[in-house]
């Protein structure tokens, strides 16, 4: 397993460079200065406060390179078929996006988010009634797999087939305002159930559960903006 | 001795019976209460933009905010009407004599709204879309009652009567969910054709606004006079496509360039009749 060592809590003054990530907040009289320098840009920002802590943590996945959709859709290297009423797991990767806070006064405020997964839109659907989406291709796997948290994080996708037909399943579609993510130093993992209501159709929802002890919650964007009126869900109509 | 009358109301007319047993005061007393009932509509509108702002879409927000404001305001004024003792079916009956004549003083006005109630069960465009309304291209401001208001790429404010927006062909620009372009790119006869596609390829996929799916096209289209054209097809979300068509030309023109595959260019190959005339001059 390799280990991130840049996610959680941090004490200002910080500098990383860490895997094509470099980044520093530096102290300066009564304001911090952030300074990134790397992901083709140079970004520059001043914080009016004394005594904030920065945190350092994975995000949802769909805010770069610009935040054009909640959906984020993952194709399957390989379609799986599922037989009729029947439970089964499988593990899925997904890109990760770091969120970078300052904390000060118990409030969170982002700063930047950084990413090294590539990245791409898709519609799913059609041009009409589709969404956009952003897409993601990942391999299926048995048990979670070793991943570098710092590009990919794992899913442990739990697929429920309530038909009485064998099932093929070659995507799966994430809305972000349901998104629970949780990190270690290695590893960045989400939990979500996938129920196939029929041949074409199923609900994804997500569990707000850890993948193993010690994993800590993401302060997580979409949550702060969600209101009650927001599915969590996601329906997939248009084909799974 | 002024004071005196204000405070116990004698002051000349104001006291006095305008109609049934409504004096002055009653009349002063509703137009504050509507001024009231005005404001406070108007707070509440203030209040939902700034709390709703940043939680729904602009269009759904502004549909709202209009129910929730003339509902106070209807609220208020039927409160008011049986505050001045006038029946609603007195009215209905006046109504529709005065309706008549009103009809016809107002025929377009009526037509706007008629046509502005249509736009809105409808839908077919909505606050923030880019449209193009009988010639006139923008994104939609504000959809009234009677007008729309567009906002046009050059920044300037144009109102057009809802019958006009009903009754035109409306092109919206980002009714559905992807949008494409196209290019026609013209190489040389003497590059390789499928190398050109490759890099093209190559390029739309590196480019994370163009989308995965719908998949893009790029072809082989003719053999031209001067060039063999490629048509590449890319589709993009609505919002972001012009943006994209824009990059993506100069990208596929440098990535071409860099693959030493040039761009062809009009030209002509002349053949003189007589060789050995021209051998002869020179």
């Amino acid at each position: 397993m390799k280990k991130s060592g840049i996610f959680g809590l941090h004490d200002v003054p910080l500098r990383i460079v860490h895997e094509g990530i470099s980044f520093s907040i530096e102290r300066d009289r009564r304001s911090l200065l952030y300074k990134r320098e790397c992901m083709d840009e140079e970004v520059e920002n001043i914080f009016l406060s004394s005594n904030s802590r920065v945190l350092i943590n994975p995000i949802e996945p769909l805010n770069m390179p610009k935040e054009l959709t909640p959906y984020l859709l993952i194709e399957f290297e390989k379609s799986i078929f599922i037989e009729p009423m029947t439970n089964r797991k499988i593990f899925l990767t997904f890109p990760v996006e770091i969120g970078i806070f300052v904390h000060g006064k118990k409030e969170y405020q982002i700063i930047d988010v950084l990413t090294l997964a590539k990245q791409k839109f898709t519609l799913y659907g059609s041009v009409k009634s589709g969404i956009i989406c952003k897409y993601w291709k990942s391999d299926v796997y048995s048990t979670m797999p070793d991943i570098n948290p710092i590009y990919e994080g794992g899913i442990e996708l739990n697929l429920t087939n309530t038909t009485t037909r064998w099932v093929e399943v070659t995507k799966a579609v994430f809305n972000a305002y349901g998104m629970k993510i949780y990190y270690s130093d290695d590893m960045v993992s989400m939990k979500a159930n996938m129920k196939i209501l029929s041949k074409k159709i199923a609900e994804i929802s997500f569990v707000g559960s850890h993948l193993k002890k010690g994993m800590k919650r993401s302060l997580e964007l979409y949550i702060s903006r969600k209101i009650p009126m927001i599915a969590t869900k996601f329906l997939m109509e248009e084909g799974i | 001795m002024i004071l005196d009358n204000v405070i116990h109301g004698n002051i000349t007319g104001l006291d006095s019976v305008i109609y049934g047993t409504i004096t002055g005061f009653d009349l002063i007393e509703t137009v504050v209460f509507l001024i009231i009932a005005i404001l406070i509509a108007r707070l509440v509108v203030i209040y939902l933009r700034r709390s709703l702002k940043d939680r729904m879409s602009r269009d759904i927000m502004e549909i709202t905010i209009k129910v929730i404001y003339y509902t106070i305001i209807v609220i208020a004024v039927l409160f008011a009407l049986k505050r001045l003792e006038i029946e609603l079916s007195g009215l209905l009956v006046a109504g529709g004599i005065i309706g008549i004549v009103i009809g016809f003083a107002t025929q377009s006005i009526v037509g706007n709204l008629i046509s502005g109630l249509f736009l809105m069960i409808e839908r077919p465009i909505k606050i923030g879309d880019q449209v193009d309304i009988d010639g006139t291209s923008g994104y939609v401001e504000d959809i009234h009652t009677v007008s729309t208001i567009i906002r046009t790429y050059e920044g300037l404010y144009v109102r057009i009567p809802n019958e006009k927006v009903f009754t035109n062909k409306i092109t919206n620009y980002v009714a559905n969910t992807a949008r494409r372009f196209q290019y026609v790119v013209g190489i040389r006869y003497s590059d390789d054709a499928d190398e050109a596609i490759e890099i093209i390829k190559d390029l739309i996929e590196e480019h994370p606004i163009a989308l995965k799916n719908p998949s893009p096209k790029v072809f082989v289209d003719n053999l031209g006079d001067n060039a063999v054209n490629i048509i590449v097809r890319i589709w993009a979300p609505p919002t972001e496509w012009y943006d994209l068509k824009m990059e993506m030309l100069w990208k596929i023109k440098k990535g071409l360039e860099e693959n030493e595959i040039e761009i062809a260019f009009p030209q002509q190959t002349v053949w003189f009749a007589n060789e050995l005339r021209k051998k002869e001059v020179s």
